[in-house]
């Protein structure tokens, strides 16, 4: 490229340039100098670089007033031709240095000349340049204490241009420039590090500077947010790494005591500091207030590489200067922790890397004094953290926890100091109890309620993944961010994780007994505390921290459980109708409506709309939480456990399925959930699998409570619960408590018929699914023995005798529940006559008052169990049906016709209405069922034929057009001639002359009430 | 009792899955130490089900006594080694050690009664087994694990005890002669000289047949139970002489099996009335009466560390835990018992025990 290689040429060239522009200090004469430059090459200039530099320098040296223009275009040239050579001369690069540094120079100023931006930038870039052309030696050479006043004005020249400059540009080449100057520059062109002795020589030539660097750049960097992130960063980078050079422990642990006679002369050895015990400690003290200042700005500003480089100089200080700046450790540690959520994920992986140094490195952990300023960060923090979380809102909140999670990272095992004072340990868990409040006065809690009770929905594999993803919304009083809930529940799995878990344990144990107010609060912290000890999403930063072993965890799991199951703490009042207080049936009638219009939770209408939620419905709320809280709880206990959770099974399993069937949606909910994490972490692959394979526990459970049934009311319910997800394998063992039962239901008819009658329904169901009745016990029985029955048969044998009292019984519910299960004991003993035929027998007269005498519902249910009865004992049934309910039926279908043919649209809302309905339904399959002799078939047909009337209801004239489709099949000629002689739609002409022609008595007028219905039956017929 | 404000005691737990009645119960280790026991069941369809009291589940079923009943199970001392007695005639050694579960051996019986065998330690490997023999009133000594009969005892012509009901072997501290107590089916108790080949003693407990019966070698008491109305109490003098001391009446007659607890400080014995009723052993004051089971009680058995295991006729085994056993077996655990009155106070002691380990 260039044109000019040797020096002579290069001379040639450039010879009559720099004569003009000594004679003609002008712009243009530089320029022209500027220009030729370019075509020489670097080595020729190198040859001739004091030739060219004189007429620059000489520029400048003139005393007379000069144009800034021109001054600026020297400078440019100037530090062109420094960027192509070098300067090996000692004498040359101080007077450069002295002649750039004073272009600047304002007279009688501190501060820099009052220049054009231009002339700023390019005097700073000059001086960059210079220092940067400067060969190896002479530039370590060129640091010494002669040159401090010049270098001085350099730097305080750069720092003032740092911070008071408008332009960006400006400030950030100073800063570059001080870098540079001060040894920091990290281009390529020193590659060389510094020996222990050049760094010492360094080290106290600077010293002088530190108190205006610190001082400056602190204000550069807390001054505006607005003057842009790249200015702070550099300003933090050039205080941190000249802070951590002067103060740097290694240097000053080799300063002698006694300060050497410096071989300079009087004025200058005044300026050179010797850093001896007592400047440290001073300057420490004076640091401590600056960096302070400077975290407190910093941490919270507003761009994440600011607060990057704010944990770059965390690292480089606590890493070089933990002796000589220890009074600044404190904030510098919680500058730290404070960053250890910061919403950048760059940062908190910065922060995450330089935690887990400190820890490799023990910085903290093998520091006496780290690890007690640490200490007294957390005790400062734990006394004061009650009165923060009850003061910031939920962004303080957030950066105060996110500093305690911090400090506990840090800590690691250590945090037990901490713990072990009973006084802080009270702070903390005030703290930590008091912002977990709830938000208790949520009515819809109380409200929603579980309707469909047999399945439990959910299987592990739809719910798959994270174990918690699917955690139930809680409110909370004091905050609603969901990120703090989080790190509250991070916080006290480290806890667990490094804590003395005993000691926690007991601790919240204690606040759990205390007071209700904390009871829930204790509990949520339990849970994590257990989990967190079982390192479940826990980063342990401490890699040798041993954890609490799997049996003490067991138990621990273990008191805690039976604290939870325990009979104060697990039965609470969540709802106002209970059986006990007899308003169940009530409020479940008002429930049956909502079912209809397809709602599975609804509003229960007997809590009106308060405004402010009762005293009552909140501790409702508060007992709800509670329990789910504690079904979370045995979910998180068992995934703590894994496998080992199998052995706890025998005293949890049972209290989370009574929760199962809890009528409390948000309870149920929780007991489902976490008997899919039992299922999870015990390898078991459905809820069905779980209770299978332990219903020996359950029976266990079911079986000694319903010995105190008043004390454990909820026993029929975990026994519904358990045969409604469990199949027939667990027969024989629900045999063995099915006579627990019934001994029971004997005692207790009156009072808690409902709930029994559910398990009586569940049992039937599951023996019903039983298709294959097993063998057993059959060895011992000779030939003279009849063979036992089947289990299954006995116990639908016993259920029956007991449905013969409960059909009678006074509340419709029961009677409908006992309905249903009456039909399927008929099914399940259809095959054993023997025992059926008495049973039905004995059945007979309170099934016939339902039929005839009862709600709608119940005639429906009772025609449905007359059906399945119809199948399985015929003949035994048809006579008495026909004696005892069918006169009595047709006799109420033939009076209420008329009624109901005059009535107006309400009628169908009437009882009577619906009691037709339900005979008209009824009556049809039953006869076909029945297989009813002529004459019965005949009295059925003459009372429904009324309803084929088009004045009937619609629905009424449905029914018994249904009617007439089964006694069609039953005998399709008799009912032909029958609808024939009602209405006869056609003319029959005899096939033969000789035949008499046939007459029916069926009208053919177009004023026949009958016509539709009967054609469209006929239509059917042909 | 009825009085009581307290509800019944409950069992600790039940185990069920034997499907068939329980004949015979035996807690097999959980010596100090050794952790929890496991418990040995036998059954009316001739399954031994061996059960873990830490998870309450069957761990494994021996099977080999052909669907005839199981009558007794005894752990032999050394080794994993356990004698099962069935109603097929045949006495089975199995070798348990590290899951096995191998018929190492069997032994015809000469006698289709009631009667359970006894086993008595002597030496290492020996040990002395007592069986009902061939004549229907005679017991055989065999020296084990050899099958060397050592004698056959056999009552005197005119005493005619009808057949033995129930034996036990054992040995006082002071003589290494090993003696034999025997329940007889006229309801009598005798204890026999092993060695001698003769009756040191007898003496007239019942009027019906033995049914039960446990010793206290320490004591040098029994008792014993039969299908009347009363359990009576005996003991042996220095001459060997046995002697009537008390007898003790029940509610309701029959009474299958008795048995001490390992500390001598309550027994139990298992009702035909379908009850368990516990007993305190030095004043015989009643203390509880369990009722849970809907069968008679056929077998009850207590383990090293105190736990009650009842055996019925509905097929459930009942776990007991009515007293803990203090570790430190020098503090006398009577204190609490003989303090009582009745069984009232011991419900309450359980009641107390229950609540302060909550706290």
């Amino acid at each position: 490229m260039a044109v000019f290689d040797t020096p002579e040429e290069a001379f040639g060239v450039l010879r009559p340039v720099c004569v003009q522009l000594t004679k003609t200090q002008t712009v243009e004469n530089v320029e022209r100098l500027q220009a030729q430059l370019r075509a020489v090459s670097d080595s020729a200039l190198q040859e001739l670089q004091q030739y060219v530099l004189f007429p620059l320098r000489f520029t400048l040296k003139t005393p007379a007033p000069k144009r800034e223009r021109l001054v600026q275009s020297v400078v440019e040239c100037l530090t062109f031709v420094l960027s192509s050579t070098c300067v090996k001369e000692q004498e040359l690069l101080r007077e450069l240095f002295s002649e750039l540094s004073a272009c600047l120079y304002s007279p009688g100023s501190q501060k820099p000349a009052a220049v054009s931006e231009e002339l700023k930038l390019a005097v700073i870039r000059g001086l960059s340049t210079l220092m940067h052309s400067a060969y190896g030696d002479i530039i370590l050479a060129f640091y010494e204490p002669s040159i401090l006043p010049r270098l001085g004005f350099a730097v305080s020249l750069l720092l003032d241009l740092a911070e008071r400059e408008k332009s960006k540009q400006i400030k950030i080449a100073a800063l570059k420039c001080l870098q540079v100057l001060l040894f920091q520059c990290d281009c390529q062109d020193h590659p060389r590090s510094l020996d222990e002795l050049e760094q010492k020589q360094l080290g106290d030539l600077f010293a002088c500077f530190l108190p205006g660097i610190s001082m400056a750049l602190t204000r550069v960097i807390t001054g505006d947010f607005k003057q842009g992130h790249g200015i702070v960063t550099s300003s933090l980078k050039i205080f941190y790494e000249t802070v951590s050079f002067i103060m740097a422990d290694e240097q000053l642990e080799r300063i002698p005591q006694v300060q050497p006679k410096p071989a300079v002369e009087h004025r200058v050895a005044e300026l050179v500091v010797h850093r001896e015990a007592k400047w440290v400690k001073n300057t420490s003290d004076k640091l401590t207030l600056l960096i302070k200042k400077i975290i407190e700005c910093v941490s919270v500003h507003p761009h994440w590489k600011v607060r990057l480089a704010l944990i770059e100089l965390v690292e480089a200080l606590l890493l070089k200067c933990s002796q000589s700046l220890v009074g600044s450790a404190g904030p510098l540690l919680k500058a730290l922790v404070g960053l250890v959520n910061d919403e950048s994920p760059e940062v908190q992986a910065q922060c995450n890397r330089v935690l887990r140094r400190f820890a490799d490195q023990k910085v903290v952990v093998g520091n006496r004094a780290f690890a007690d300023i640490l200490s007294e960060n957390l005790h400062s923090l734990a006394t004061s953290l009650p009165r923060l979380m009850n003061s910031q809102d939920d962004q303080g909140k957030f950066s105060t926890l996110s500093e305690l999670l911090g400090y506990l990272k840090l800590l690691g095992p250590k945090v037990n100091f901490v713990l072990n004072s009973a006084a802080h340990l009270q702070r903390l868990s005030k703290a930590l109890v008091q912002v977990l409040e709830l938000d208790v006065t949520d009515i819809k809690i109380v409200e929603a309620r579980r309707w469909h009770s047999d399945q439990l929905s959910a299987s592990p594999e739809t719910a798959a993944g994270q174990p918690w993803s699917q955690m139930q919304k809680r409110y909370f009083r004091f905050f609603t961010d969901e990120r703090l809930f989080l790190l509250l529940q991070q916080v006290c799995r480290l806890l667990g994780f490094y804590g003395d878990l005993y000691l926690l344990v007991d601790h919240f144990m204690e606040l759990y007994h205390e007071s209700v107010v904390y009871r829930k609060q204790a509990a949520m912290i339990l849970n994590e505390l257990v989990a967190g000890a079982a390192g479940l999403e826990v980063e342990n930063l401490h890699e040798k921290h041993i954890k609490t072993s799997p049996d003490e965890l067991r138990e621990i799991v273990t008191s805690i459980l039976e604290e939870y199951t325990s009979q104060e703490n697990w039965h609470l009042i969540t709802c106002i109708e209970s059986e006990e207080a007899g308003e169940e049936l009530t409020v479940k009638q008002s429930g049956l409506r909502a079912i209809t219009s397809g709602a599975h939770t609804c509003q229960v209408p007997s809590f009106p709309a308060f405004s402010k939620p009762s005293a009552t419905i909140c501790s409702m709320n508060g007992n709800i939480w509670q329990i789910c809280i504690q079904l979370e709880g045995i979910g998180r206990f068992a995934c703590a456990l894994g496998k080992d959770f199998r052995l706890l099974l025998m005293s949890a399993l049972y209290p989370v399925l009574e929760k199962a069937g809890d009528q409390t949606l948000l309870i149920s909910q929780a007991a489902t959930s976490a008997m899919m994490d039992i299922c999870r972490a015990c390898g078991y692959d459905s809820l069905r699998h779980l209770i299978n394979q332990n219903s020996d526990y359950l029976v266990n459970g079911i079986s000694l409570n319903l010995r105190h049934l008043s004390l454990h009311p909820h026993t029929p319910k975990v026994l519904e619960v358990m045969l409604w997800n469990s199949d027939a394998s667990l027969l024989p063992l629900v045999a063995d408590v099915v006579q627990d039962v019934l001994t029971t239901l004997d005692q207790f008819y009156d009072k808690r018929a409902t709930s029994f009658v559910s398990v009586l329904h569940a049992l039937l169901a599951a023996l019903e699914e039983q298709s294959d009745p097993p063998k057993g016990g059959e060895r011992d029985t000779g030939p003279d023995v009849e063979p036992p029955l089947p289990v299954q048969v006995q116990i639908a044998a016993d259920v029956m005798e007991r449905c013969i009292h409960l059909l009678s019984d006074k509340h419709l519910k029961i009677r409908l529940k006992v309905l249903d299960v009456l039909d399927l004991c008929v099914v399940v003993l259809q095959s054993h006559k023997n025992q059926l035929l008495p049973l039905a027998h004995r059945a007979w007269p309170p099934l016939v008052h339902r039929l005839t005498n009862d709600d709608p519902l119940a005639v429906l249910r009772a025609f449905k169990v007359l059906q399945t009865l119809g199948g399985k004992c015929g003949d035994f049934l048809r006579s008495r049906f026909c004696k005892d309910v069918l006169p009595k039926l047709a006799g109420s279908l033939v009076t209420q016709a008329p009624v109901s043919a005059r009535a107006g649209p309400v009628y169908s809302h009437t009882l009577a209405f619906k009691l037709q309905l339900a005979v008209l339904q009824g009556l049809g399959p039953l006869c076909e069922r029945l297989d009813l002799g002529e004459g019965d078939l005949n009295r059925v047909a003459d009372a429904c034929l009324i309803y084929l009337s088009a004045k009937q209801p619609v629905k009424l004239q449905e029914a018994a057009r249904r009617v007439f489709l089964h006694l069609m099949k039953v005998d399709p000629d008799s009912t032909w001639f029958l609808l024939n002689e009602l209405y006869c739609p056609e003319q029959f002409t005899p096939p033969h002359p000789s035949l008499h022609p046939v007459q029916l008595r069926g009208t053919t007028g177009q004023g026949n009430p009958y016509a539709a219905n009967v054609l469209r039956l006929l239509q059917e017929l042909q | 009792m009825a009085a009581s404000p307290l509800p019944p005691p409950d069992p600790r737990f039940v185990l069920r899955g034997t499907q068939s009645a329980v004949h015979a119960l035996h807690f097999f280790g959980g010596a100090k130490g050794q952790g929890q026991p496991l418990l040995l069941s036998g059954s009316l369809s001739g399954l031994v089900h061996i059960w873990s009291l830490q998870t309450r589940r069957a761990v494994a079923t021996l099977d080999g006594h052909r669907g005839q009943c199981v009558t007794w199970l005894h752990s032999l001392p050394q080794g994993h080694q356990l004698l099962s007695q069935g109603r097929d005639l045949k006495l089975c050694l199995w070798d348990l050690a590290e899951g096995r579960n191998a018929v190492v051996d069997s032994m015809r019986l000469e006698s289709m009664g009631f009667c359970r065998s006894t086993v008595l330690a002597r030496g290492q490997r020996h040990w002395m087994l007592a069986m009902p023999g061939r004549g229907s009133d005679e017991v055989q000594i065999l020296e084990m694990p050899s099958k060397t009969s050592v004698c056959t005892l056999k009552p005197e012509a005119d005493a005619k005890p009808g057949m033995p009901m129930c034996l036990e072997l054992w040995q006082a501290e002071s003589s290494p002669r090993p003696l034999l107590l025997a329940g007889y089916e006229d309801g009598s108790v005798a204890l026999w000289d092993v060695s001698e080949r003769k009756v040191c003693s007898r003496v007239a407990c019942h009027t019906e047949p033995v049914m039960g019966f446990d010793f206290d070698s320490q004591k040098a008491r029994g008792v014993s139970g039969s299908a009347e109305k009363a359990l009576a109490v005996w003991s042996l003098d220095e001459q060997q002489a046995l002697q009537v001391c008390k007898t003790h009446e029940l509610t309701n007659p029959g009474i299958a099996d008795v048995k001490i607890r390992p500390d001598r400080k309550i027994l139990a014995t298992a009702g035909w009335d379908h009850r368990v009723r516990v007993f305190h052993w030095r004043t015989m004051k009643p203390l509880a009466v369990l009722s849970f089971h809907s069968a008679t009680v056929h077998c009850v058995a207590f383990a090293a560390n105190g736990l009650l295991a009842a055996g019925s006729g509905d097929q459930r085994i009942s776990i007991w835990s009515l007293y803990p056993i203090s570790s430190d077996s020098s503090t006398p655990l009577s204190g609490h018992v003989e303090d009582t009155e009745d069984g009232q106070e011991l419900l309450m002691h359980r009641a107390e025990a229950r609540t302060s380990r909550k706290k």
